[in-house]
């Protein structure tokens, strides 16, 4: 089932050296591309249906159709490096297994759209990562591959490594932009949206790792082979994080469009120790848990994950065996986007640390029914009320939780009242 | 003016100011979309959520009507129960964490909290478990003090700083539940328009440690009055209360809107110089050293003008355009000189490019308009030559030490009308105690060539003489307000379309008229 193209050379020893990237094909496709017109290049990535890699899944060749032509301001592009969201982790592969695979992709992007200058916004964690994909990007530089003259044609292309400082909400993309500018982490209100105003309040392009990553592949090869893998409408290969309860956790690269069950049986080994499955989280922990028999259904692509009503996502897929607790399964992913609200909208600032609190009080036997249906109506108060979505990556999965394992969090509250036998025994 | 566009609200058809937010267009023709962070002169920011509205044409389904320009055709739903229901829920998030303690909170009865309260929610509690506890009584320095849990974290406060008076002192720290408005540690407060934040604050969160448990606030009575701190003259709503058995004192100054002079907002000093019309007034009339009836310093007085051969009047440059007219129509009857020489009022480089003036005078404007001399030359020349000097409520004390002014005075009668207590008052012959700003009417002109008209706030247990009231005793052609006003219409063309009641609030722009330039 697995395929390599984003992951061609991790396997590859010193794969992320200029020399042996290059042994490998790497900015073999730069002659090629300053052959054609930018907006060639942009026709050939809308052909082949290569869709944003960050979780929302828009289609990267149209997002770059939206920058306005001749505001005689630079336009920016921003390779969103921050994977921060729970169970998520494929660009991290790429920083350090392939780095110039991501820097070719983000001097084809700048080509097409037009850019001269990137930043590449880097999860403040991601220490490795940002040292080798830095020396990947010297080795670029000296080799000229950045810089002025890119491989000796006429178009310069300069990179800028960014960290973060630890915040999730900076992968949004205009926390992201804010924190680049030297600001607090928090979302802008859109519109306008970056394409329009961005960073610096000029035309900016925001794209995943794994789209820019992508692109090398599509200038190869073109935007038909691409297509040959994946489905009709989700087309080509993703890098899928699987964890959880199952024999072999890793990174997977496989076509989209594959049966879940399928890939978490035969990929990865399927549930360990024999165990049950009692859900599956299908692409990071913002998005709505699937029970078996939704998942039984489900197909890694972005339409068969709208069917069931949940999300794509980031590709990372969580395993959920029959002992996981779901009730304290909340309170962690609860806990989780409560410590990373950035606190500027009323209902996520204060409605997310209450319902942190009220499923602590049931965790601790002293809730009530009413407090159930508080944490579920509060779901609904809260969700799309807000200047970005994190909000809703806490309400959505909470509230798949809620709503399919409804009698794990009554249990709690029925055994509200200690017994008798139970009261003396202490 | 502003372009009209139409649109609709409800479904209702509303005529509104085009290049507006929606929030500003819909609330200039009396409907009110619920807000807390927006303010007209801060901008939009969107954090409080409480003004989110429906838009029907296809766009997302919610909207911040902060950020929304109104626009031709726009049908906004605002009355809807899923609108009506987001309101009540932000409401909701509001006050789990706070600490609901409007009885001894100085904001009760002009907080937004309570207004949405009674409007939007409504409904009990449901915050079954432990609130977010954060810092109180912090004192932020220049007369703020804070409170983290009353705090809803608008921003307003960090805004003004950062966008008015670029001080930057706050700032937001920590994220989620526990983001609160802080000072970075050892810089506290420190710019002379601070305690606007108090105002600006929509809760009790900032308050003024100037005002903090002196009064409820739907006790106080307001007046609107011009500021008389500087020549800028900020509108201001006077906040003033006579308790029982006790006398009519003023408990604050606020600023009042005014587009033309000073926007939203007043300078610190001039909104704490409230005390100085409360303080070490002069309320007795003395002949010489010896308190006497009024009506007996009066007669006195008059007696030493009929007498006097030459006499100097000296008029504050604090004076109202009334005043001025009345005792320039003395003056000219008695054959007088009339002065309003006042340098002292004026401190070279205190002013500043935003609101704060270099002239402490409110109505210099007005003297120039009249045509009265300042010039120190005549007005010392004028002293010297004379027998009688009588000073209308300048304040000698900025221009003069003690010494000089004794020396200048020697030999001469002096009438002083006067509305604070000061040692010049005891040389003089005769001391008539007046009115000061906030117990009377008028107009004053201020350094932008603005007429303002202020109402009569105070009224004092005793009523003191207004100066007008003085030169109608001392035989002024001008005998009524009445007579006054007319006379000031002849001077300033443009009041002739305009009794002193239909003077607009924002004031009148002399520089708009011709007529302004004509000087009597």
């Amino acid at each position: 089932m697995e395929v390599r193209i984003l992951s061609a050379k991790f396997d590859v020893k010193n794969s992320n050296q200029l020399k042996t990237a290059l042994k490998h094909g790497a900015y073999e496709n730069l002659d090629k591309l300053f052959a054609m017109q930018p907006a060639e290049v942009i026709e050939e990535v809308k052909k082949s249906g290569l869709r944003g890699r960050g979780g929302a899944g828009f289609p990267a060749g149209v997002k770059w159709g939206f920058l306005p032509k001749d505001t005689g301001k630079p336009v920016y592009l921003t390779v969103n490096s921050d994977e921060s969201e729970p169970a998520t982790f494929k660009d991290r592969y790429i920083l350090v297994k392939d780095p110039h695979m991501l820097i070719e992709g983000i001097i084809i992007c700048s080509y097409a759209i037009g850019s001269n200058d990137t930043y590449i916004y880097i999860r403040g964690e991601y220490t490795t990562q940002v040292k080798v994909l830095q020396e990947a990007i010297d080795e670029a530089y000296k080799a000229g591959y950045l810089g002025e003259k890119v491989a000796g044609h006429d178009y310069r292309v300069d990179v800028t490594v960014h960290r973060g400082a630890g915040a999730y909400v900076c992968g949004e993309e205009t926390a992201l932009l804010e924190s680049i500018e030297g600001k607090k982490g928090q979302p802008r209100s859109k519109p306008p949206f970056p394409a329009v105003a961005g960073l610096y309040g000029c035309p900016t392009i925001i794209n995943n790792v794994q789209s820019i990553a992508s692109l090398p592949f599509i200038m190869k090869e073109g935007a038909d082979a691409y297509k040959a893998y994946g489905t009709e409408k989700s087309p080509g290969t993703h890098l899928f994080g699987i964890s959880g309860h199952v024999e072999k956790p890793g990174m997977y690269e496989l076509p989209l469009g594959l049966p879940l069950l399928e890939v978490i049986d035969k990929v990865a080994g399927g549930v360990w120790k024999g165990r049950k499955l009692k859900g599956v989280i299908p692409g990071g922990s913002s998005t709505p848990v699937l029970l078996p028999e939704e998942a039984a259904t489900t197909t890694l692509d972005y339409e068969s994950m709208a069917e069931h009503k949940t999300m794509f996502g980031s590709g990372g897929i969580v395993v959920l065996d029959e002992t996981v607790n779901i009730v304290e399964l909340v309170q962690n992913l609860i806990n989780f986007y409560h410590h990373e609200s950035c606190g500027q909208c009323t209902p996520c600032r204060e409605g997310l640390g209450w319902m942190k609190k009220i499923t602590q009080k049931i965790l601790k036997g002293e809730g009530s029914m009413a407090d159930v249906d508080l944490l579920r109506e509060l779901c609904d108060n809260i969700e799309m009320k807000t200047v970005c979505v994190l909000s809703a990556a806490c309400t959505m999965p909470v509230r798949s939780y809620l709503d399919k394992f409804r009698h794990e969090f009554e249990a709690y509250v029925t055994e509200n009242e200690p017994s008798v036998a139970e009261a003396t025994e202490e | 003016m502003a372009d009209k566009i139409k649109l609709f609200v409800n479904g209702e058809e509303v005529e509104v100011e085009a290049g507006k937010n929606l929030i500003d267009a819909v609330g200039a023709v009396g409907i009110e979309i619920p807000h807390l962070c927006y303010h007209p002169a801060l901008g939009a920011d969107g954090n409080c959520r409480m003004c989110l509205v429906g838009i029907e044409d296809g766009r997302p389904p919610l909207v911040p009507a902060c950020k929304t320009p109104a626009q031709e055709g726009m049908k906004v739903l605002l009355d809807a129960e899923h609108i009506k229901k987001i309101q009540h829920d932000v409401m909701e998030f509001e006050l789990i964490n706070h600490p609901i303690d409007c009885p001894v909170c100085d904001q009760a009865g002009e907080c937004k909290l309570q207004d949405y309260y009674m409007s939007c929610d409504q409904k009990p509690s449901r915050m079954t478990v432990p609130q977010v506890t954060k810092n109180k009584k912090m004192d932020f320095g220049g007369g703020v003090i804070h409170d983290q849990e009353r705090c809803v974290v608008c921003g307003r406060c960090v805004r003004f700083l950062r966008q008015i008076t670029k001080t930057g002192e706050l700032g937001i720290i920590n994220r989620t539940d526990d983001a609160r408005v802080n000072i970075f540690p050892g810089r506290p407060i420190d710019n002379r328009y601070g305690i606007n934040v108090v105002d600006l604050c929509p809760v009790g969160a900032m308050t003024s440690s100037d005002f903090r448990f002196k009064q409820r606030v739907w006790f106080l009575k307001k007046a609107s009055g011009v500021c008389h701190g500087c020549s800028k003259g900020c509108s201001i709503t006077i906040d003033h209360n006579k308790e029982k058995n006790k006398d009519d004192i003023i408990y604050r100054f606020r600023p009042r809107f005014n587009g033309q002079v000073n926007g939203y907002f007043i300078c610190d000093e001039g909104r704490l110089s409230y005390k100085s019309e409360n303080e070490n007034r002069l309320t007795a009339a003395f002949i010489g050293k010896v308190e006497r009836e009024i009506s007996d310093v009066l007669t006195a007085a008059k007696k030493e003008l009929e007498m006097s051969k030459k006499a100097v009047f000296l008029i504050s440059p604090d004076a109202s355009l009334e005043q001025m007219v009345a005792v320039k129509a003395l003056a000219a009857k008695l054959g007088a000189t009339l002065s309003g020489y006042s340098d002292g009022y004026i401190k070279k480089g205190d002013g500043d490019d935003y609101l704060i003036q270099d002239d402490k005078a409110a109505n210099r404007q007005g003297l120039l308009l009249l045509g009265i001399d300042t010039t120190k030359e005549s007005f010392e020349k004028a002293v010297s030559e004379a027998d009688l000097f009588v000073n209308f409520a300048s304040d000698l004390s900025r221009s003069y030490e003690q010494d000089a002014l004794t020396k200048l005075l020697t030999g001469k009668k002096t009438i002083v009308c006067a509305t604070h207590e000061s040692a010049f008052n005891g040389q003089a012959t005769i001391t008539i105690p007046v009115r000061s700003y906030s117990e009377y009417s008028g107009s004053v002109i201020n350094c932008d060539n603005i007429l303002q008209r202020f109402e009569k706030a105070v009224t004092k247990n005793n009523e003191l003489l207004d100066i007008c009231e003085v030169a109608a005793e001392f035989g002024c052609p001008l005998q009524t307000p009445a007579e006054a006003y007319a006379e000031l219409q002849q001077v300033i063309g443009m009041l002739k379309e305009y009794q002193p009641a239909t003077i607009p609030a924002e004031g009148l722009n002399l520089n708009d008229s011709e007529a302004a330039n004509v000087t009597a």
